[in-house]
């Protein structure tokens, strides 16, 4: 019995009996008790389906707790707009209305996403593939690593945002811009992490790769690269955040197409339930990237304990 | 002709102009074949010793002969096993012996290489676990990996610093055990230099024993071990010369701690 009766559970029953109960306040044509039903409904699905499978006694703790934290927001939202309007009715659309024009902004969103991912996988795939083997190179060998390291320190921590306006007036188009943002938001981070894991890494495993009497291009691409891929993929989480961040604020600036757009071109609009999807979507696909991240990142680092 | 000769090496490592002695004055002769541990107390230098006979670092004065050849960095008549991460941590144990197999030539059969590796796995008795990461082994398996891929890289000459010192005692037996082993079992007999603080391994593994002194930073004694092999610990045991040797040796280390001198430096050059 105690399984059925949490708090979470409790909480699902409570905002359906509130949508079936409580007389909307909110002066509407529509209140979309159906639409908040509905979601309400999938995620409690989600959450036994997930009940049913997991066995972990700590992880079913965990979900239940998150899937509640869900429901108290969702509840909470729900009272102050469409139940008790207490908020302003054009800047807080309720909850029912935003799973309403999320559903029809799908295709929509699925656009922005797509000129998103292109301006970010080229963007991000150039400083990988630059700063990986410079930072090794430049790592490995002590007298570069002293002439080029205090640089990295002044260049480094300027915000690459501040590099907007101007990327925009040098290059020619609005994309080969945003794709200069995102080079240089996921540079530094990837850069600076692998030259210094690299000029750091453990003598001992040099020391062992040097008495096997390893070629130098074996040394830095077998040894020092899988040596320092714990630093690296610090470092190459830090820019992928950093580069959407600067992807969705250059978008903002000057894009026609991609999420940071969307969010700003239904700002213009005063179309707020667009912006709150826009931003709800954004959350949702940057969780994606981290969790696909995640997952290469145990996989790369397996050998780790 | 010796197999390795050091002539006159003094080692030191230079901070603001002054150069920190390490090792002084060292001649030392090894036969080929021959098994010769190093002892002394730490600060000694048979570690760093042990390095400028990998090629790892140079001496500061005289040479190293190998077959009277100059050293002049790494080779790969010489194999070496540290007391740490001789394995690499991204590497299956398998992939560790492959990788260094590879090393040795560029050009060798991949199904050779494997064959190899699968043989010396076996011979140290860790054909089952072959596929775990260093992390996912102890520290004795560890050792045993390393020592399989010494072997079977097949070099004349085998350094080995402390190899032992981070396994537990009742593993460290076992892996002496194989280690003299492979070493009787072998078409040729490696020459060994093997470095430890441990006088009872020293004794049971050795044919000398170059005893080093932390004062001198130099060699203080040489010692002949002059049992017959294949030798049995508990046997030895009970042996007075047995008794004597590692009393003497000992007695050596002991003095060398109350003697303490000032440590010196020498303006560099």
């Amino acid at each position: 019995m105690r399984r059925v009766l949490n708090i979470t559970n409790i909480l699902f029953v409570a905002i359906i009996g509130l949508e079936l109960l409580l007389p909307a306040k909110r002066s509407s044509e529509i209140i979309y008790t159906q639409e908040l039903i509905g979601i309400i409904i999938g995620i409690e699905l989600l959450y036994s389906l997930n009940m049913i499978y997991k066995k972990d006694e700590k992880k079913r703790q965990s979900l239940g707790d998150i899937t509640a934290l869900v429901y108290g927001c969702i509840l909470i939202w729900e009272l102050l707009t469409t139940k008790l309007d207490i908020l302003h009715n054009l800047l807080f659309p309720m909850p029912g209305e935003v799973v309403a024009v999320f559903l029809s902004e799908i295709p929509t969103l699925l656009d922005g996403l797509s000129s998103s991912l292109y301006l970010l996988t080229i963007g991000y795939t150039l400083a990988l593939v630059t700063a990986i083997p410079l930072a090794l190179i430049i790592g490995w060998r002590k007298r570069l690593f002293l002439a080029v390291n205090p640089l990295t320190k002044v260049l480094g921590p300027i915000p690459p945002i501040v590099y907007i306006p101007y990327a925009i007036a040098i290059l020619p188009t609005f994309k080969s811009a945003s794709i200069f943002i995102i080079f240089i938001g996921a540079f530094w981070p990837i850069f600076i992490n692998t030259l210094n894991g690299t000029f750091n890494i453990d003598k001992r495993i040099i020391d062992s790769a040097k008495v096997l009497n390893v070629k130098e291009h074996t040394m830095l691409f077998k040894i020092i690269l899988p040596g320092v891929l714990p630093s690296i993929i610090s470092g190459t989480t830090v820019g992928l955040v950093l580069s959407f961040i600067l992807l969705t604020s250059a978008e903002m600036i000057g894009a026609s197409s991609g999420l940071g757009w969307y969010v700003k071109y239904f700002s213009d609009f005063a179309d707020y339930p667009r912006v709150v999807v826009g931003i709800i979507f954004i959350g949702m696909v940057v969780t994606g990237i981290t969790y696909c991240f995640d997952k290469i990142e145990s996989q790369l680092l397996k050998w780790k304990n | 002709m010796y197999k390795i000769d050091l002539e006159n090496i003094s080692f030191g490592y230079e901070e603001e102009n002054l150069i920190i002695p390490v090792i002084k004055d060292v001649h030392l002769s090894i036969k080929e074949g021959e098994f010769v541990s190093i002892i002394g107390p730490s600060g000694c230098g048979k570690s760093t010793l042990l390095s400028l006979l990998a090629g790892l670092n140079f001496p500061s004065y005289g040479k190293i002969l190998l077959d009277n050849k100059e050293v002049t960095g790494t080779g790969n008549e010489r194999g070496v096993v540290f007391q740490h991460y001789s394995l690499f941590p991204w590497m299956s144990a398998r992939k560790n012996i492959i990788f260094g197999l590879q090393q040795l030539d560029k050009n060798r059969n991949q199904k050779d290489i494997e064959k190899i590796a699968d043989e010396y796995l076996d011979l140290v008795g860790l054909k089952e676990v072959s596929h775990k990461y260093p992390s996912q082994l102890s520290g004795g398996m560890q050792q045993r990996v390393a020592i399989a891929r010494a072997f079977a890289m097949d070099s004349d000459i085998l350094l080995m610093d402390e190899p032992f010192s981070a396994v537990d005692a009742k593993n460290r037996m076992a892996l002496q055990e194989l280690l003299l082993d492979l070493w009787n079992n072998g078409k040729k007999k490696k020459t060994v230099v093997f470095v430890t603080h441990d006088v009872d391994e020293a004794v049971l593994l050795s044919d000398r024993i170059i005893v080093m002194s932390a004062n001198s930073k130099s060699i203080k004694e040489e010692i002949n071990v002059d049992f017959s092999r294949p030798r049995n610990r508990s046997i030895l045991s009970k042996n007075n010369t047995y008794t004597e040797l590692r009393h003497m040796l000992v007695q050596l280390l002991f003095d060398d701690l109350i003697n303490g001198t000032e440590s010196e430096v020498w303006e560099a050059s």
